[in-house]
């Protein structure tokens, strides 16, 4: 047999072996969703990067309103974040320090819609990966694979009756888990209200509002040459960072993964720019100058992603 | 010199001796010289004539001009025209390395049309800025006050909150940490 036929044969065998996007699959992704709006509960999840392990507890009391959700860092300072829908609250205990992220329109915040699930499709190959126990609950397992190289790989673990989350994994083209999320103890079901208070230490701590403004940066000579397949652009706003620093940001996504580019002029910052590749978890961050203006892209994307979107970022004066 | 360098070649020095001819051949250019035309006289005696004299330096002028592209890559740099036989599925490891190599033989010859990218947009990237990008694997992002503003302004745009409620929040209340710190 040729060399040629012996190749051909095997990648008949790799298209056999890889798992195609089942209407099973999506339908999980709907439930998962419903569940995140729907159920109130509380549980300890521990979160794993590299060498980065951290234990939190996440309270969250579903409601007509939108709920309420609190996550508490266990580890290390206690820090607290409180979600509503109109805003969030970053409770920063080692700069005491609370920073206020408000929703101006909280329409306007895209979400992974259950309608919008099927294009999910169009990227991710998503499938079934069996069943496996995490904290108790029996774990229905959807993986959804990138048919290309400009976004991660997920793995989820959803809870058979209620469609849960109980575990999350992202991971590299190699198969290698970059960050992973796990439910170590959940309780599913109603908790009481006052564990949703904000942390009482937190009277007479700077308190950092962030005003969030729809803008259009093309009118002002900004734009980004070619978008990444796949990414759309969701939304484009001006927003006050450190509590003086106007900064422009652009949200790109493909329905699940996101991009944020952040164009702010380079006087006036408080610390030196850091150029070129960084990197958190899953979490790029490539930061470049254009026209005295720092470029950084933030995405939940490889780094060829973030360092792609940033690359074409233009200025041109009207 | 040159009667050392000979000696040095035909493995006529003990330990002792060999330590001049070799430094030599570290600092003098002519010593070098000397070593590489013995080399080819011996390599031409010897039937190896194919050996051009300024071999070496035009393998080094040209390996000076190829993209950094040899010693294994940071994960996201492989060039996107084979990439896709690494992306992640459901593939037993073992039938993915054989595909690979299923993927060299079927690889087209040097000067032929490259197979399309998958992604059709944009261009290719040139041997330049793979170069550039080869150089460019992420560090570590500081966890500063500016890396948290971005991170919780970038978190609340995620889609994946849709899924996963607040958890991800999580990276953007890490603890400080300070430049330079691995």
């Amino acid at each position: 047999m040729s060399r040629t036929v012996c190749a051909l044969l095997l990648f008949a065998v790799a298209g056999w072996a890889q798992a195609q996007t089942t209407p099973e699959a999506l339908e999980w992704l709907r439930k998962i969703y419903q569940a995140s709006e729907q159920l109130s509960y509380s549980g300890t999840f521990v979160y794993q990067q590299r060498d980065r392990t951290e234990t939190s507890r996440i309270t969250r009391l579903a409601g007509v309103d939108g709920g309420t959700e609190k996550l508490e860092v266990l580890d290390g300072a206690p820090r607290e974040i409180l979600r509503t829908r109109d805003e969030i609250r970053c409770y920063l205990p080692e700069s005491r320090t609370v920073k206020v992220d408000r929703r101006s329109d909280p329409r306007a915040f895209p979400a992974l819609l259950p309608e919008r699930v099927d294009r999910l499709a169009e990227y991710y190959r998503v499938s079934m990966e069996g069943t496996e126990r995490i904290a108790g609950f029996k774990g229905r397992v959807i993986a959804l694979s990138p048919k290309d190289d400009l976004r991660y790989g997920y793995r989820l673990w959803a809870d058979a009756d209620s469609g849960m989350l109980l575990k999350a994994q992202t991971f590299d083209r190699e198969g290698q888990t970059m960050e992973q999320f796990t439910f170590t103890h959940l309780e599913i079901g109603s908790v009481p209200r006052e564990r949703l208070r904000p942390p009482h230490a937190a009277q007479g701590w700077r308190v950092e509002q962030t005003a969030v403004a729809p803008v259009d940066l093309s009118r002002s000579g900004w734009s980004v040459g070619a978008e990444l397949p796949g990414f759309r652009k969701i939304i484009e706003i001006r927003r006050m960072l450190r509590a003086a620093q106007p900064v422009a940001q652009m949200v790109y996504s493909d329905g699940l993964a996101a991009v944020s580019v952040f164009i702010e002029p380079m006087s006036g910052r408080p610390e030196a720019a850091r150029f070129g590749l960084s990197s958190l978890g899953a979490v790029n961050v490539y930061t470049r100058e254009v026209a005295d203006h720092l470029v950084t892209v933030v995405g939940e994307t490889p780094a060829a992603s973030v360092q792609r979107i940033g690359n074409t970022v233009v200025y041109r004066p009207q | 010199m040159k009667a050392k360098i000979s000696a040095l070649m035909d493995g006529e020095l003990d330990a002792l001796e060999q330590g001049e001819p070799m430094a030599a051949l570290g600092t003098d250019a002519e010593a070098l010289e000397t070593w590489r035309t013995y080399h080819l006289i011996s390599d031409a005696l010897q039937g190896r004539a194919q050996l051009a004299h300024d071999c070496l330096r035009r393998v080094m002028a040209r390996l000076a001009e190829e993209p950094a592209l040899i010693g294994p890559l940071p994960a996201d740099v492989v060039p996107p025209e084979r990439s896709r036989w690494f992306a992640p599925s459901a593939l037993a490891a073992g039938v993915a390395a054989v595909a690979i190599v299923g993927w060299m033989a079927f690889a087209p010859p040097q000067g032929a049309a490259p197979l399309p990218a998958p992604v059709a947009e944009g261009p290719a990237p040139t041997a330049v800025t793979m170069a550039r990008r080869a150089t460019e694997a992420p560090v570590r992002l500081p966890m500063t006050e500016a890396t948290r503003d971005y991170l919780i302004a970038h978190q609340v745009f995620s889609p994946r909150s849709s899924l996963q409620g607040m958890a991800p929040y999580v990276r953007s209340v890490a603890a400080e940490s300070h430049p330079g710190k691995p």
